[in-house]
């Protein structure tokens, strides 16, 4: 029962944190009605079952899937044969995001249908579809990701110049959208799957990274070409927001279940296709390894319903009327500091993330340990919350005056940063944006924006995602400098280590 | 000439993120340094092995050190991570014929060879195989009466093997896969797994046998 408790213990580290804040918060500044409180005492509950059953899904189904996934790209040997496959597996993976459907639901919505939800979900689709068979090569061919991520990003600025401030923000929105709780360890294996065929070891340790954040620039830049094509312009609905009310406490989750279902089901099927299509062609696997494979997969689908049931219908709500409650105060410090703490518990409770620094651990064989990435990840995305609170308290401040110098500092570090810690931190980046960044972290700032005049509810919440992106990328490779330093300290000690073999 | 000196290697089996720990306790007991690695362990339980749960992450410790430290370190790791009770990994030690590199270990130290006549009643069995038929060793050996193994994910070519793909080296990646077992049931361990993988045809993968001198945390 070892590896059950394990995950078990790993669930309650998780979830633990999150709901003590809200329960501290409840007794001292932010009382919340009964039935609300029971509905996220029943959230919690919901996933600390479904979290572990989660994990251990992903580890034994939708992994092994990936890294064999890899395997077959790698060894065609065939130019043609990577970019047909990389470009059709990204597109139909992305279809199949639920965020991405949430998102292009909004974009439609604020640009009055300028933008229909058909072609922004089409557009996006074939950029990550495209990236992802450009990084895929990347890796084949041995083109440095540094310089990779240079080209891509210097696109990426000069189509920003042309893009308006709003569709900056969709634009980095539909890369986190993009970037869920099923692709995300989809698209780390397949990198981990390849780069591990190579001779040379380092190569392969830090080739393993940086697929994640190379295929989600697809979807930026996609939605940015589209948006100076269509020169469209959002006029900036002025929302009302109304505070979340419900008295009764299974209703939502009744209402709940039905739209997880088919999230679920919709995200997981094309990865179910892919593996059974390779497993005709390629992979071949004996009736063991095969059948435990599907038996991940149908672990992945219970522990993210139960996952997704419990965040949509117990932790949303409370989430955006936290954030209202302490907009309201008027008091800005609090304000910022809870949001710090906020941020830091949810990536700590982020399902993607603790995928992404398991692999690390395997991937460096434990010398680059876990703890330490996540203490980078926990609070770049608390300082990244703490950022946007001033940006919703303060109207003046621009989302750009916050990206455009962010990613420009991000690119600067890569020149120096250890080229493993370039491609973790943006991997790291687009996995801290997921199911709980897009669920509660987004219902907290729009609970704050709806309580702050000036404040507008739809576009402000659109870059606390982006935000979330960008800071990790900032820290992750500040942990790698400082990496970098210590192990250059420690080179003489370590000599002596070797000599004991 | 200088003492004869007699060098062992010690190998534990932990549970993943213990490795350093053991090194750090070896060393209390005057073992200079070790090599961590990863591996997959298995769990001998039908419920977890019908829910394909039974594979555990493991780390490998080996160190090498003098015999007359070894048996003493052995035993205060014991004392420490309870190889003894179910469930807390395995050590064991293996006699070394040579040995280079360690501050103990000058040039001209000669070390006994001709070793493993000491009474041993295990073997360590490793196969090397392709990447994905580590578990059917495994499972020839569960099928021969081995309780159980570790599986180590390795990279290495034969003569024949290296190729580029693309623009890079490929290595063709291997399991290493090491199983403990009495000395008894080691002949039809191995010759199940030589049986099933057709380890004797050119290609498809080595195994040897080790001595074991003493063994930890086996439950029989």
């Amino acid at each position: 029962m070892n590896i059950i408790k394990e995950k078990f213990k790993e669930g309650l580290s998780v979830v633990l944190p999150i709901a003590v804040l809200v329960l501290v918060l409840n007794f001292t500044i932010i009382p919340l009605e009964k039935a609300l409180l029971i509905r996220f005492i029943l959230g919690v509950i919901l996933m600390l079952l479904g979290l572990p059953i989660f994990l251990l899904g992903v580890d034994i189904g939708v992994t092994q899937i990936g890294n064999l996934t890899g395997h077959t790209l790698a060894r065609s040997n065939k130019f043609l044969f990577i970019l047909l496959a990389g470009i059709i597996m990204g597109f139909i993976i992305s279809l199949a995001e639920p965020g991405l459907h949430v998102l292009s639901g909004q974009v439609d919505f604020v640009s009055a249908g300028q933008i229909s939800r058909t072609s922004i979900l089409l557009t996006t689709a074939l950029g990550i579809g495209i990236l992802l068979a450009i990084a895929a090569l990347r890796i084949v061919y041995n083109i440095a990701l540094d310089k990779l991520l240079f080209i891509l990003y210097g696109i990426i600025f000069i189509l920003a110049i042309f893009a308006s401030s709003e569709f900056l923000a969709i634009s980095f929105d539909a890369a986190a959208a993009t970037t869920g709780a099923m692709t995300v360890p989809f698209f780390l294996a397949i990198a981990a799957g390849i780069a591990a065929m190579k001779k040379d070891t380092q190569a392969a340790e830090r080739d393993s990274f940086g697929l994640v954040g190379v295929t989600a620039t697809g979807a930026v830049l996609a939605v940015l070409i589209m948006s100076i094509l269509g020169k469209s312009s959002i006029d900036v609905a002025e929302l009302e927001y109304t505070l979340p009310h419900t008295d009764s406490i299974i209703g939502p989750f009744i209402v709940q279940i039905p739209l997880v279902l088919k999230d679920v089901f919709l995200s997981i099927l094309p990865i179910l296709a892919i593996f059974l299509v390779f497993q005709k062609i390629s992979f071949h696997l004996e009736k063991k390894a095969f059948r435990a494979i599907l038996k991940g997969l149908i672990y992945t689908l219970i522990g993210l319903i139960l996952l997704l049931v419990g965040v949509n219908a117990g932790f949303l709500d409370v989430g955006s009327i936290v954030g209202y409650e302490l907009a309201s105060m008027d008091n800005a410090p609090l304000l910022l500091i809870i949001g710090f703490i906020i941020g830091f518990l949810t990536i700590l409770a982020e399902p993607s993330v603790h995928v992404l620094t398991h692999q690390i651990e395997d991937i460096t064989s434990g010398s680059v340990r876990r703890v330490l990435v996540l203490a980078a990840l926990t609070i770049g995305v608390g300082l990244s919350i703490s950022l946007s609170m001033l940006r919703i308290i303060i109207p003046k401040i621009q989302f750009w005056h916050y990206i455009i110098p962010g990613y420009l500092l991000v690119l600067i570090l890569t020149r120096f940063t250890p080229k493993l810690f370039v491609g973790i931190a943006f991997d790291a980046g687009t996995v801290a944006s997921g199911l709980m960044a897009t669920t509660f972290i987004l219902s907290f700032a729009q609970g704050a924006a709806g309580a702050v005049e000036g404040a507008n509810v739809l576009v402000d919440a659109f870059g606390i995602v982006a935000m979330v992106t960008l800071v990790p990328l900032l820290t992750v490779q500040v942990l790698g400098l400082i990496f970098k330093m210590k192990s250059r300290e420690r080179s003489l000690e370590k000599y002596e280590g070797y000599e004991g073999l | 000439m200088k003492d004869m000196k007699d060098f062992e290697l010690i190998v534990t089996v932990v549970d993943f993120g213990l490795g350093s720990k053991v090194i750090k306790t070896a060393r209390e007991s005057g073992i200079s340094g070790g090599t961590i690695f990863l591996g997959t362990g298995t769990v001998d339980n039908r419920l977890l092995e019908i829910l394909s749960l039974d594979h555990v992450r493991k780390e490998i410790a080996i160190m090498v050190t003098e015999s007359s430290v070894a048996y003493e370190a052995l035993d205060k790791l014991n004392e420490k991570f309870h190889f003894d009770k179910p469930n807390h990994g395995i050590a064991f030690i293996i006699p070394v014929s040579e040995v280079y590199g360690t501050r103990d270990s000058v040039s001209e130290t000669i070390i006994k060879k001709d070793r493993g006549d000491e009474n041993t009643m295990y073997k360590a069995i490793f196969t090397i195989v392709d990447r994905g038929k580590g578990e059917n060793v495994m499972d020839a050996a569960k099928s021969a009466g081995a309780k159980g193994g570790t599986i180590i994910n390795a990279r290495g070519s034969g003569i024949h093997e290296t190729e580029i793909l693309f623009s890079m080296p490929i290595e063709p990646e291997k399991e290493v896969v090491m199983i403990l077992a009495k000395n008894e049931i080691v002949d039809n361990i191995s010759s199940a797994i030589r049986e099933e993988l057709k380890i004797d045809e050119p290609g498809m993968g080595i195994m040897f046998v080790l001595d074991v001198n003493k063994t930890y945390g086996l439950n029989e």
